[in-house]
């Protein structure tokens, strides 16, 4: 036992003395936070919209209060035709343009159904989407309001309801991603690089001549490396908290508990890596292409997972991120516990088991 | 009365034949160098006594104890100390000794006691609390066998210990190896300058994962019939 805490002082000692490393680590997570916070977003507000209003009835007027009145939408021109509209397009930076049609509440009210066109700009496939989305909601709410009472309501198309993330903010998005990335840069980067720097100048060989356990060796170079971004963890979620309102529903002892076990399964990715290397670049640059890029493209925190190949959707089952985000998103937003991600749990969890069982068997192989 | 005893020793990657079936005895309290050119197997048959690596086939003896059964006991038995690393950097002199010390299980208080003996007999007390990175390279060398030595080893495998350290202070090394062998501690030590072989009590010399010669250096120089030890390596190498 005296062993392992000196070796864990040893390599307290390594990180204290490697200030600017120390601080880098500690300010990505706070810069990494505001930067996509404050750059970054998928919420849009005040997008500009033409309507024409073939019907000028009662109904269509409250409709377009209710659109003039959220805060996503901003009515810019009512043009007089189809023709038109195509102008707006060009010329006053429209993103939708929506058509009510003619005789609108008696469509609604005698015929059971009437249909609304929307006309949008894809030339930004994310900004459409969104807007889409949100056109949804108010018509949605403009259903509800009117026609709830009545039992013979009015038909429309089936219309999503968005749970859990109504406002699609864009924080709820990349909280779980981020901290993802911190986890695997503070945890998997370092552990590789300070364990292949172990080896490039034989030190490694050094400690594995001592009597010492080679487990003492690695959870000594380990659990320094897991405190440390425990403590970006923290950083992240206060200020996604504080700065974002970033929602918290789950129990809180739960969440860290899960980031403690992605800790693990991302220092066991560092072991491994460190296990195949020889050197600091050579682990550096494993743990970049092989970890940290499929954890930005592949984990579902940039770019949705449903719309990718088959080949790359299979691909991100290989990478802890995808699983961890997942959980976390339940745990954070929708206040799951263990029952609902004990499965993901479990992934990681075995996914670490096995690769620090190959790499406490491969450390002195390759030293 | 043998430190170390080396029978039949194999180890093979493949098809690749490192140390090709060597066996040799070392002497309690001897000098033994262990010569030969980069790649003959030296660092393999180092790593194979120190318990890093399974020999494919053979035997060995180290400090009395199986090479295959008693690993665990070699460790506690032996020290090592190589050129390429010597200690960390960025730990102070004492932090270092402190680390390798606590290691081999040396007591708190013990140990204590001989990171300052060790210090006050290379002259370093004042230093204690410097960083390693602040002293010169012949002082680290000196300092890593100091800690080498701390857990009093039985025997002390030194690989390349002076490579890139000036000759003065290679005397001194040479002198502090001296002084721990006449206490009985047996020193196992490569180099690549032919003139610390000369200091060797008895040298082997490998090529090609086979032990050519073994022998004192008289020995092996007049039977060879040349004048150094030098022109010996340069003949058994070329071989």
């Amino acid at each position: 036992m005296r062993e392992l805490l000196m070796i864990l002082r040893k390599e307290f000692i390594h990180i204290w003395r490697d200030r600017i490393t120390l601080l880098l680590v500690l300010a990505l997570p706070i810069v990494l936070v505001l930067f996509f916070g404050f750059t970054i977003s998928t919420e849009i507000k005040n997008a500009k919209i033409s309507v024409l209003d073939l019907s000028n009835d009662s109904k269509s007027k409250i409709l377009l209060n209710k659109i003039a009145a959220s805060n996503y939408f901003q009515i810019v021109s009512y043009p007089n035709s189809e023709s038109e509209i195509d102008f707006d397009f060009k010329n006053k930076n429209i993103k939708l343009a929506i058509i009510i049609p003619s005789n609108f509440e008696n469509k609604l009210e005698v015929e059971k159904k009437a249909t609304i066109q929307v006309i949008s700009d894809v030339s930004d496939i994310n900004v459409a989407s969104v807007l889409n989305s949100y056109f949804r909601v108010i018509i949605n709410d403009f259903l509800n309001e009117n026609y709830v009472t009545n039992s013979e309501a009015a038909t429309f198309e089936v219309i999503t309801q968005m749970l859990y993330n109504p406002e699609m903010k864009s924080v709820y998005m990349f909280v779980p991603g981020i901290i993802a990335l911190i986890m695997i840069i503070v945890t998997a980067l370092m552990t590789s690089i300070t364990l292949a720097r172990e080896k490039e100048t034989g030190s490694m060989r050094m400690l594995l001549i001592t009597p010492v356990k080679k487990v003492y060796i690695i959870i000594g170079k380990i659990i320094p490396y897991m405190l440390l971004s425990f403590i970006c963890t923290l950083l992240i979620i206060i200020i996604s908290v504080w700065v974002f309102n970033m929602p918290v529903e789950g129990n809180l002892a739960f969440l860290l508990f899960l980031c403690f076990v992605f800790m693990l399964t991302s220092a066991s990715f560092g072991m491994i890596i460190s296990a195949l290397v020889r050197t600091q670049l050579d682990a550096m640059m494993v743990t970049m292409m092989g970890l940290f890029l499929p954890t930005v493209l592949l984990s579902g925190f940039l770019f949705p997972l449903d719309n990718m190949p088959q080949l790359f959707q299979a691909l991100a089952h290989f990478f802890p991120a995808k699983w961890f985000i997942i959980a976390i998103k339940d745990v954070m937003i929708k206040g799951s516990g263990f029952m609902e991600i004990w499965k993901y749990l479990l992934i990681l969890f075995i996914m670490a088991c096995i690769l620090i069982t190959i790499s406490l068997i491969r450390i002195d192989k390759k030293e | 009365m043998y430190s170390i005893v080396v029978e039949n020793l194999i180890k093979k990657y493949n098809h690749f034949v490192a140390v090709d079936n060597i066996s040799f005895k070392v002497k309690r309290g001897e000098i033994f160098g262990f010569l030969g050119a980069n790649g003959a197997g030296k660092t393999t048959t180092i790593k194979m006594l120190c318990g890093l690596l399974q020999p494919t086939s053979g035997n060995a003896t180290v400090a009395g104890y199986d090479l295959k059964k008693d690993y665990k006991s070699i460790k506690k038995n032996i020290g090592y100390m190589s050129q390429r690393f010597s200690l960390y950097e960025d730990l102070t002199l004492y932090e270092n000794m402190q680390l390798f010390g606590t290691v081999y299980g040396i007591p708190r208080k013990i140990l204590k006691e001989r990171i300052y003996e060790s210090l006050d007999s290379l002259q370093m007390t004042e230093k204690a609390n410097s960083l390693v990175y602040s002293i010169p390279l012949g002082w680290k060398q000196k300092l890593a066998f100091a800690t080498a030595m701390l857990h009093h080893p039985q025997i002390v495998f030194l690989d390349e210990p002076t490579s890139g350290v000036d000759p003065i202070v290679r005397r001194e090394f040479w002198n502090m190896l001296y002084e721990t062998a006449n206490k009985g501690v047996t020193i196992f030590v490569t180099t690549h300058y032919m003139d610390e072989a000369e200091y060797c009590e008895k040298i082997s010399m490998m090529s090609d994962g086979q032990l050519k010669l073994i022998g004192t250096p008289s020995e092996l120089k007049s039977k060879m019939n040349v004048d150094s030890i030098a022109e010996l390596f340069q003949k058994i190498v070329n071989r």
